[in-house]
């Protein structure tokens, strides 16, 4: 039998009384590259958080390589929606890039370098943070995962404020990512174009799991109007 | 021109203000970089309970409100972590708490008390050795925490997730920057008084952040910058004769307003 890689079943998840998620389950593969699609408010970040182990499920389990996920979360990479800390305050990309230590200084700066220079970023490394475009930072972000050689790598809403090309410059790279490093990942997005063109599977949440497969059997006008409550479909150019 | 340091007043506030200048300076890169501004004024004020406690039962003040200033630490940790309340809204709730019990204590004190006075707006004159003491050793021991732990708090602060994703228990280290900030703050109320200190962690932050572009260079500046304002101001005052607290306070206000206009000159400059 297959191994599960990363297993949700029968999730359930409130906040003080008001469900937030609700009987969900899916699998996802070793070098998966899976979307999750929902509205606003539809448990998107708190399903993730609940698979990297940062919210305990309050029923059902979340497992990763049969494990829970606290005890395997070295292995994960998490690209919040957004970062708490004041984006104004000097810190450049190596001090950021260096807050989980990899080997020695010597190391580390040869390391960042490389893994800047792997996702297309190149004499930024004492650049400030607040300096850098959404789509920089993102790919940043990424090139961070790839300094700790994460295996599952979560990005939440990765192309937020950034414009088309630069949406599309991360996508390619997470897809390289996923591809060559056989790097698991695991992508919430709202572009249903691009989830369509990128994701090999697709988790529709809205506090319920809607549906779970392929983009070809997920996002179906049934589906969209079932998760959305409006008509919804994809756009296909002529 | 160094006649100040013939009184031995003056060495003590000048020694005791060095060493929660350098504290309160480090911490404010963690508070202000987490934008928790507010935490200084909140525990200072929420303070006054713990020192009409001391005052009412004639127990030491700076020990019984550092007890009570990491209990409110704590409990704004609670609530914001635990009981899911915006750290805005956790802080003014135990400020306010803090003062309303302080307020009540002291309506059962009799007499009137002038050492409550020094600590609303602080008093150098009240520093006395043991005072001087207590600073330097709880001073050293902060100093040795953040050094210790240095990397592990910045990257709780600027990363929790990513924190906790790399093995480490971010609340450890978000409690214990709440602790040692809160404890930094009782120490710095003699100098600054309550109604005062938490310019003090703000205002250093707020100068350094408009020359430095690393955090590395951030946190050294900012440092400076604090030591500067606190012993200038407490030198300031001793030759206006004005109080030492709200002279401190405006000093670094001073600068903050010179920093930036000279920023803003240099920039407008460089245009041509």
């Amino acid at each position: 039998m297959k191994k599960k890689f990363i297993e949700v079943k029968n999730l359930y998840y409130s906040f003080g009384g008001y469900t937030v998620l609700e009987n969900i389950s899916f699998v996802i593969d070793k070098g998966d590259m899976i979307a999750i699609i929902g509205p606003n408010g539809s448990g998107k970040t708190t399903l993730l958080k609940n698979i990297i182990g940062l919210y305990t499920p309050q029923q059902g389990k979340v497992a990763i390589e049969g494990q829970p996920p606290k005890s395997v979360r070295k292995q994960i990479g998490y690209v919040p929606q957004k970062f708490s800390f004041d984006r104004d305050i000097p810190i450049t990309v190596h001090e950021f890039m260096g807050l989980e230590r990899c080997g020695d200084d010597n190391h580390s700066k040869k390391n960042i370098s490389r893994a800047l220079k792997e996702v297309g970023l190149k004499n930024i490394k004492n650049q400030q943070l607040g300096q850098l475009s959404g789509g920089q930072f993102q790919r940043m972000m990424i090139a961070r995962a790839l300094l700790h050689e994460k295996q599952i790598l979560i990005f939440d809403e990765p192309s937020t404020g950034i414009d088309i090309v630069g949406e599309q410059t991360i996508y390619d790279l997470i897809t390289k990512i996923n591809k060559e490093k056989k790097v698991t990942c695991i992508i919430v997005s709202h572009e249903l174009n691009i989830v369509n063109k990128y994701a090999r599977k697709i988790v529709c949440l809205n506090k319920k799991m809607i549906c779970y497969g392929p983009p070809e059997t997920a996002i179906t006008a049934k589906n969209l109007q079932k998760l959305y409550g409006v008509g919804a479909g994809l756009y296909h150019s002529h | 021109m160094l006649e100040f340091l013939q009184y031995p007043f003056m060495i003590r506030a000048l020694v005791a203000g060095g060493f929660i200048s350098v504290l309160l300076g480090w911490l404010g890169t963690f508070v202000v970089t987490r934008k928790m501004s507010f935490i200084g004024d909140g525990i200072a004020h929420a303070s006054l309970a713990g020192i009409a406690l001391a005052l009412l039962f004639g127990w030491a003040t700076i020990p019984t409100a550092i007890l009570w200033s990491v209990f409110i630490a704590g409990f704004i940790y609670f609530l914001e972590k635990k009981a899911k309340i915006s750290s805005d809204m956790a802080i003014a709730i135990m400020f306010t708490t803090g003062m309303a019990i302080g307020v009540i204590l002291l309506h059962f004190y009799k007499g009137y008390q002038p050492e409550l006075i020094s600590y609303l707006f602080g008093n150098i004159l009240t520093i006395n050795n043991s005072d001087l003491l207590s600073i330097i050793i709880a001073a050293i021991i902060i100093i040795i925490l953040l050094f210790v732990f240095y990397r592990k708090l910045l990257f709780t602060t600027f990363d929790s997730a990513g924190a906790y994703l790399s093995g480490l228990s971010p609340w450890i280290y978000d409690l214990m920057l709440y602790i040692i900030t809160a404890v930094t703050i009782i120490l710095s109320i003699k100098l600054v008084g309550i109604i005062l200190v938490s310019a003090l962690l703000v205002t250093p932050s707020a100068i350094s952040k408009m020359f430095a572009n690393s955090f590395k260079n951030f946190s050294i500046i900012t440092i400076i910058v604090s030591l500067i304002i606190v012993l200038s101001g407490l030198i300031i005052s001793y030759y206006l004769d004005l109080p030492s607290g709200a002279t401190i306070i405006l000093t670094g206000t001073s600068l903050f307003a010179l920093s930036y206009l000279g920023k803003y000159l240099f920039n407008v400059c460089k245009q041509y």
